[in-house]
């Protein structure tokens, strides 16, 4: 028996595939899945996302979103998801700059955009921790 | 009849008239693909949204969620999707008709230029506009999208509701306007979460298998419930763009082809000019040669 994990974000499905097992960064921990996991719907932290199959692992930067398990599936709703390969470093770090100095330099930034500057922030980090784990 | 330096003048604007809509058709065919491209990618997101709502619906009873609540409507609120650009056939009047038949007290946010204009312009109530750029982003939309619902839990309005360009397919786009908020029952939700998806309009199987919610089940549907509104409009938004980029890929169509059928009447009138011009030089030497 396997695991069938999908992992959709708005702009596009970022993962499809048959697993083993997957490791979920929840809101209140990380809950690790196996198959014939009884069904969890569950709030998706900012965080890394584990997923082996056979002898491999493969890692993921996911941010805010939700899971729903099954006893043969897991699937991800994320608001943005990616795999670490795709995880450029120097693009990241840039972003992060540009963000910090955006936040900066607006003097009266509006409550919104800051939220969302935050946010881009929050998950640069978490693509960055994803990315320099595995060195 | 026009003399065939006129003619040749008019030929050389016609001419380069059509290069330049030519040039702005294929601009937009290829935005236009990308655009249809993104607006097709949102449907898996619609399609787990609507599974996960559906899980939840059927094991938490009597839900209790202001977007849920129904009140008494003063002041609608809504979104309305323009583009930036003008030079796209009817698309964005056709829409702006949409707002004109809204006889309530209404007020709106804007996103795109040609909206906010419009808005002003008629003196409506513009709460807030938007720029909607080429590369629509969740995060830009989700701007536009809270904005409104914080407007809504305020009670600066009563209701949220959309007006965009459906996209349907290439040759035609439909203006409609779809109610957001408060959500009438979360059955209609879903059938509307379906019904985009391309699922049947009824929930496939009612799964009793009992559910684990974490942190718990309130906590999981006040963070659904927005993120749901947040990717409605942006299926809208996307939606709107691929409308938009439709509708200027038709409108230069149409503009090149008529410069083309220009473009042989003028070329018809000119030779015929040229050859009375020749005919008339002819009579006059063969006349001064009787003559002599």
């Amino acid at each position: 028996m396997s695991l069938t994990l999908e992992i959709v974000t708005p702009e596009a499905k970022v993962y499809s595939d048959t697993v083993d097992t997957v490791v979920i960064p929840t809101a209140e921990g990380e809950v690790g899945i196996l198959p014939g996991h009884i069904a969890l719907l569950t709030q998706v932290a900012d965080g890394e996302l584990r997923v082996t199959k056979g002898s491999a692992t493969e890692y993921l930067a996911v941010s805010g979103g939700f899971a729903e398990v099954g006893a043969d599936r897991v699937r991800v709703l994320a608001e943005r998801a990616i795999t670490e390969e795709k995880i450029d470093e120097g693009a990241v770090e840039a972003a992060i700059k540009r963000a910090e100095q955006e936040i900066r330099d607006a003097k009266d930034i509006d409550p919104a955009q800051y939220e969302h500057l935050q946010e881009m922030i929050r998950y640069a980090g978490v693509q960055l921790a994803v990315k320099r784990r595995r060195r | 009849m026009a003399s065939t330096r006129d003619i040749r003048r008019r030929i050389k604007s016609v001419k380069n008239t059509r290069q330049i809509t030519k040039a702005m058709e294929l601009v937009a065919a290829s935005k236009m693909k990308k655009a249809q491209a993104a607006a097709l990618a949102g449907r898996p997101y619609a399609e787990l949204m609507a599974q996960m709502l559906a899980a939840l619906s059927t094991r938490v009873e009597d839900l209790q969620h202001p977007f849920l609540a129904k009140r008494e409507v003063r002041t609608r609120g809504i979104i309305l999707i323009t583009s930036d650009k003008g030079l796209c056939g009817p698309l964005n009047t056709n829409v702006f008709k949409l707002v004109t038949d809204i006889k309530t007290p209404a007020k709106f946010a804007v996103i795109g230029r040609k909206g906010a204009q419009f808005i002003a312009r008629t003196k409506r109530e513009l709460l807030a506009d938007f720029p909607a750029n080429d590369r629509t982003s969740f995060a830009d939309i989700k701007v536009v999208a809270e904005y409104m619902v914080k407007q809504f839990m305020e009670g600066t309005v009563d209701t949220v509701e959309v007006i965009w360009p459906r996209f349907r397919n290439t040759l035609l786009q439909v203006p409609t306007l779809m109610p957001l908020l408060p959500l009438s029952g979360l059955q209609e939700v879903l059938a509307d979460l379906r019904s985009d998806a391309g699922l049947s309009a009824t929930p496939t199987k009612a799964a009793d298998t009992q559910m684990l919610f974490e942190p718990d089940a309130a906590t999981v549907i006040e963070s659904l419930l927005p993120l749901y509104i947040n990717r409605e409009v942006y299926q809208h938004a996307l939606d709107a763009k691929a409308s938009e980029h439709s509708a200027r890929m038709v409108a230069m169509k149409t503009a090149k082809d008529n410069a083309t059928k220009l473009l042989g009447d003028l070329t018809l009138e000119y030779n015929k000019a040229r050859q009375a011009g020749i005919t008339q030089e002819i009579l006059e030497i063969a006349a001064a040669q009787f003559a002599a």
